[in-house]
């Protein structure tokens, strides 16, 4: 490899790009403050096994929305050749079949399943002891 | 090399096998798509048991997790973000001081962040939500606040029978009147309540055997003995144990998931600390600030998942 064919490729890789870095931080930050918001503040939506499916879906839409402005701009994406899909498409592929392939069998399921915490017995804690132990400050 | 040179003199760019970009560059991004895939099985694995269990653990005062530390973590990362992709901006700049300042920046930000995770990482282990550890039933519950009582008398009798001479509770025992015959009348009278405590446990004990324990009467019991003033100074960080069901594998999942995380910060920071204090740092480390970015924002991309996944869904 000659100098002349590493200098192109370098020179792609540093070029400037004009994005006001500190815009994107401060949008990262106001997401942030949405998702502490839905947690902070009640809200109404269908509960199933313990998540409440509107905040679920706002809070991972947030985080989604925080990833694309992260991978966009500061790891520069935007700017990157068509490489991006064939380098990152086979990976993201897999990584959302993982979840999808073993939620049928493991997390919605129509059987019960015989595992220890069906069966044993659990007393609730009452509020004292749960007001007691609040007093933590971990 | 000669076709190289033909091609320029036909005015055409020079050919160039690969990716227009630097093999470290198409290295690093062949590494994080490996990540990519490291992470999601246990991000996928955490959502598909979380899913699957209907009484998972979610009210923070059982999990102990704070969203404030949670949150305040997120915007740590994000500046730190922020600084490393300045940092680069300013090595293309030829401004080496200031991408120094900013890499620093950046290191700093990453000891904070590790700093609050270790800060949460003790309350668990004071709350001894480890792996194992949690009682998920009523029965084990019991059992765990019998073991926690019997290494507390242990503790006590170690006072009068030290466990270099007897290390088992039962062998303090047997031997306690010996050791303690020359007692003064004020020492006797701490020795006979460790003696009448030590019966209630008995006591408890058999009860449990006998599986004639309930947890609620346990706990009274406890709370009643606490109360006794012969008994108080003796029972002190005695607490009773409430089973939480499906605590095991949600201390699993978290400790997995963030303890790899760290990890990687702590990777990260020693990507940073060669440019600050090993290498003498000029322009031709471009790359390599560029590099240690992508990793860090990769960081920081799994933590935006990790934080609703774990503090607020």
């Amino acid at each position: 490899m000659t100098e002349a064919h590493a200098t192109p490729a370098h020179h792609d890789s540093h070029a400037p790009h004009h994005v006001w870095y500190f815009g994107v931080f401060g949008a990262l930050c106001i997401l942030t403050l949405i998702s502490v918001a839905c947690d902070l503040f009640h809200i109404e939506g269908k509960v199933i096994h313990g998540i409440n499916i509107v905040v679920a879906v706002l809070v991972l839409s947030v985080a989604t929305a925080k990833a694309l402005f992260v991978m966009t701009y500061f790891m520069h994406l935007k700017f990157e050749g068509r490489w991006k899909f064939l380098l990152l498409s086979p990976t993201i592929i897999l990584a959302i079949g993982l979840p999808l392939a073993l939620l049928p069998d493991v997390g919605v399921h129509y059987y019960p399943t015989d595992i220890p915490q069906n069966s044993a017995k659990v007393t609730e804690r009452s509020h004292t002891q749960l007001e007691t132990t609040s007093e933590s400050p971990h | 090399m000669s076709h190289a040179h033909a091609t320029t003199l036909h005015g055409a760019p020079p050919l160039k096998m690969g990716l227009p970009i630097p093999n470290s560059k198409l290295g690093v991004w062949l590494f994080l798509g490996t990540e990519i895939m490291f992470f999601t099985a246990f991000i996928g694995t955490y959502i598909v048991l979380r899913l699957g269990s209907p009484d998972w653990p979610h009210d923070p005062n059982v999990t102990h997790i704070r969203i404030w530390a949670g949150g305040t973590n997120t915007f740590v990362l994000l500046a730190s973000s922020y600084l490393v992709v300045v940092a680069h901006e300013s090595m293309v700049a030829r401004n080496i001081p200031r991408a120094k300042r900013y890499l620093l920046g950046t290191f700093a930000l990453a000891c904070v962040f590790l700093g609050i995770k270790a800060y949460e990482y003790y309350g668990k282990w004071d709350h001894d939500i480890l792996p194992g550890h949690i009682a998920e039933d009523d029965n084990q519950a019991m059992t765990k606040t019998l073991g926690d009582f019997d290494k507390l008398l242990n503790r006590q009798y170690a006072l009068y029978v030290p466990d270099s001479e007897a290390s088992r509770l039962a062998d303090k025992r047997t031997a306690i009147d010996a050791k303690t015959k020359n007692a003064s009348p004020e020492e006797r009278k701490k020795i006979d309540a460790l003696k009448a405590l030590d019966k209630e446990y008995l006591a408890l004990r058999a009860q449990h055997q006998e599986l004639k324990l309930q947890l609620v009467p346990l706990s009274e019991k406890l709370e009643a003995l606490k109360k006794n003033p012969e008994f108080a100074a003796l029972l002190g960080g005695l607490e009773a144990h409430h089973p939480i069901k499906y605590g095991n594998i949600f201390a699993s999942t978290y400790f997995l998931m963030t303890g790899f995380h760290a990890l990687h910060v702590i990777v990260g920071m020693i990507l940073f600390a060669i440019p600050l204090w090993i290498i003498t740092l000029d322009h031709r480390w471009t790359d390599y600030v560029e590099n240690c970015g992508l990793y860090w924002h990769f960081v920081d991309l799994v933590w935006i998942f990790l934080f609703p996944l774990i503090y607020i869904i």
